[in-house]
């Protein structure tokens, strides 16, 4: 597993989205109320570019006639056939058992340091989004 | 896909920017009209739809037009990104023209229409060819349509839509089929307009739009039926037919049913020579976006080979609609020579088009 920097902390503010694009995969980070989440940017049913659809919640199963609308901000609806999955586990909503797309481990971090050069005491504004992927 | 075959895309939806776009082409009271009331396509009965208000979430441009709206548009996010040869043209906003009560609007709004799709998308890209619009609950005016467009090098079908007045098999609609047949143009029915003149299904209304899905097919069954025993291909012996968007998995129990049906019945429509299966086979295809997906991958590619993919069906994408078929990723596994006429060889024959992409032939092991 190789460490991709997405970007500086500071440049990716809550409610926004970055791809990664590394050879033969592309991938989607979200910041979503300050947590960040990254998703194989690749449908499992016809390879459209899942991470380029909605951030939402869903309606969850009910009774009948009922309509609840929940998890909010917790799903990624896909931009052509509407598959929906959790953004936290790549799980889908339909059969989160079978149908799934891959997760990364993100992290905030600071940046690699080279020992060949000197360094200074790192802020907070130094942090990076990092990929392991 | 193991190999890269050219694609000719048999459904596609181009948007007007505005409805104003149109206005070169209607007489001044038209515009007045259109201005207060717009373009007065029937309702759709209040349904959802899927994607982003029907369509793709990526095709809204950021801009904030409309997707498909510009010819670059559609060459950018669809025609260049999976190199299609050919691209056909269903129109997107002027579709309920079949469907309207005042054809002689309709009759307007279709002249209007073609001529829009000429100047401003079939004569910007060779790749793309039209469906011409035609008002076909008035078929004088229909016809009139057909032989005002009909001999443009780029107009390669006349457009129908599934739900309407009369099954098409009816002599009602002769004089339209017979001005296809004589501008050598295939009828292409494409679904929408089930319910404007009644039930959409014999069920009566459907609450959801997951449900009215499930119409489209009820509809050309009972279009399909028409034809045959009304005699249609009988009349009309090069009449070539499209259903577009009606699912597809259906058609070999269909073709069963019919030459079951048909052997006991025969008697009643003695002109029906064929087992209807073979109407079928020789007039009919259909399109194959949203291609339905089996339990297993095997299982529909099976019924593929029962339905003769290879003389039946054409490959759809339905951009940039929500339910679009990737060219690349939606179709199952099928011979090589199946795949080659399904992708682009049936239709370049269909609707007369010059081969513009070179390809290997097939390899004689497959």
């Amino acid at each position: 597993m190789a460490r991709h920097v997405v970007a500086k902390l500071a440049d990716f503010p809550p409610g926004t989205r970055k791809f990664i694009e590394l050879e033969n995969l592309s991938i989607g980070v979200f910041n979503i109320h300050g947590k960040f989440y990254a998703l194989r940017n690749s449908c499992p049913h016809q390879s459209a570019p899942l991470c380029r659809g909605w951030v939402c919640g869903t309606l969850v199963a009910t009774k009948a006639y009922e309509y609840v609308y929940a998890r909010e901000d917790e799903i990624i609806k896909c931009p052509w056939h509407g598959w929906e999955f959790e953004i936290a586990t790549g799980r889908s909503v339909f059969n989160p058992h079978k149908v799934r797309v891959r997760t990364y481990e993100v992290a905030v971090e600071p940046e690699e340091e080279d020992p060949s050069i000197p360094t200074f005491p790192v802020t907070v504004e130094d942090e990076f989004v990092v990929v392991y992927a | 896909m193991e190999e890269s075959y050219p694609i000719i895309d048999c459904d596609i939806h181009q948007f007007l920017p505005n409805k104003e776009a149109l206005y070169p082409y209607l007489s001044r009271a038209r515009q007045l009209d259109m201005d207060q009331y717009g373009l007065r396509m029937p309702g759709n009965g209040g349904y959802l739809n899927g994607g982003d208000r029907g369509y793709r979430i990526d095709s809204w441009p950021d801009d904030g037009g409309r997707p498909c709206s510009t010819v670059e548009m559609l060459q950018t996010k669809h025609l260049d990104l999976y190199n299609i040869e050919y691209g056909l043209l269903l129109g997107q906003d002027l579709r309920g023209i079949p469907n309207m009560f005042d054809a002689d609007f309709a009759a307007d709004l279709s002249t209007a229409y073609n001529n829009w799709m000429i100047e401003h998308w079939l004569e910007h890209d060779d790749r793309l060819k039209g469906a011409a619009f035609v008002p076909t609950q008035d078929t004088a005016l229909a016809v009139k349509e057909i032989e005002r467009v009909g001999s443009h090098p780029d107009i390669v079908a006349v457009a129908g839509v599934n739900g309407v007045q009369f099954p098409y098999g009816k002599r009602f609609y002769d004089p339209i089929f017979a001005a296809c047949e004589a501008y050598d143009l295939p009828f292409v029915i494409h679904t929408g307009g089930e319910g404007t003149f009644g039930q959409p299904t014999p069920a009566g209304y459907p609450t959801y739009y997951v449900e009215i899905r499930q119409a489209r097919q009820m509809g050309y069954m009972a279009h399909l039926a028409s034809m045959i025993f009304e005699g249609l291909f009988v009349r009309f012996p090069k009449l070539q037919v499209v259903f577009v968007e009606g699912g597809y998995t259906w058609l070999a129990p269909y073709l069963w049913k019919l030459d079951s049906d048909w052997r006991g019945l025969r008697r009643h429509t003695p002109w029906v020579e064929l087992p209807p299966s073979e109407y079928i086979l020789q007039h009919v295809k259909f399109t194959s976006q949203p291609i339905e997906t089996s339990e297993k991958p095997r299982q529909l590619s099976t019924i593929l080979e029962w339905s003769h993919a290879e003389r039946t069906l054409l490959f759809a994408s339905d951009y940039p609609h929500w339910d679009f078929d990737s060219p690349t990723n939606a179709l199952p596994h099928m011979p090589e020579q199946m795949m080659r006429n399904v992708l682009s060889d049936t239709a370049r024959e269909l609707f007369h088009l010059p081969r513009r992409i070179e390809v290997e032939p097939v390899k004689a092991a497959d």
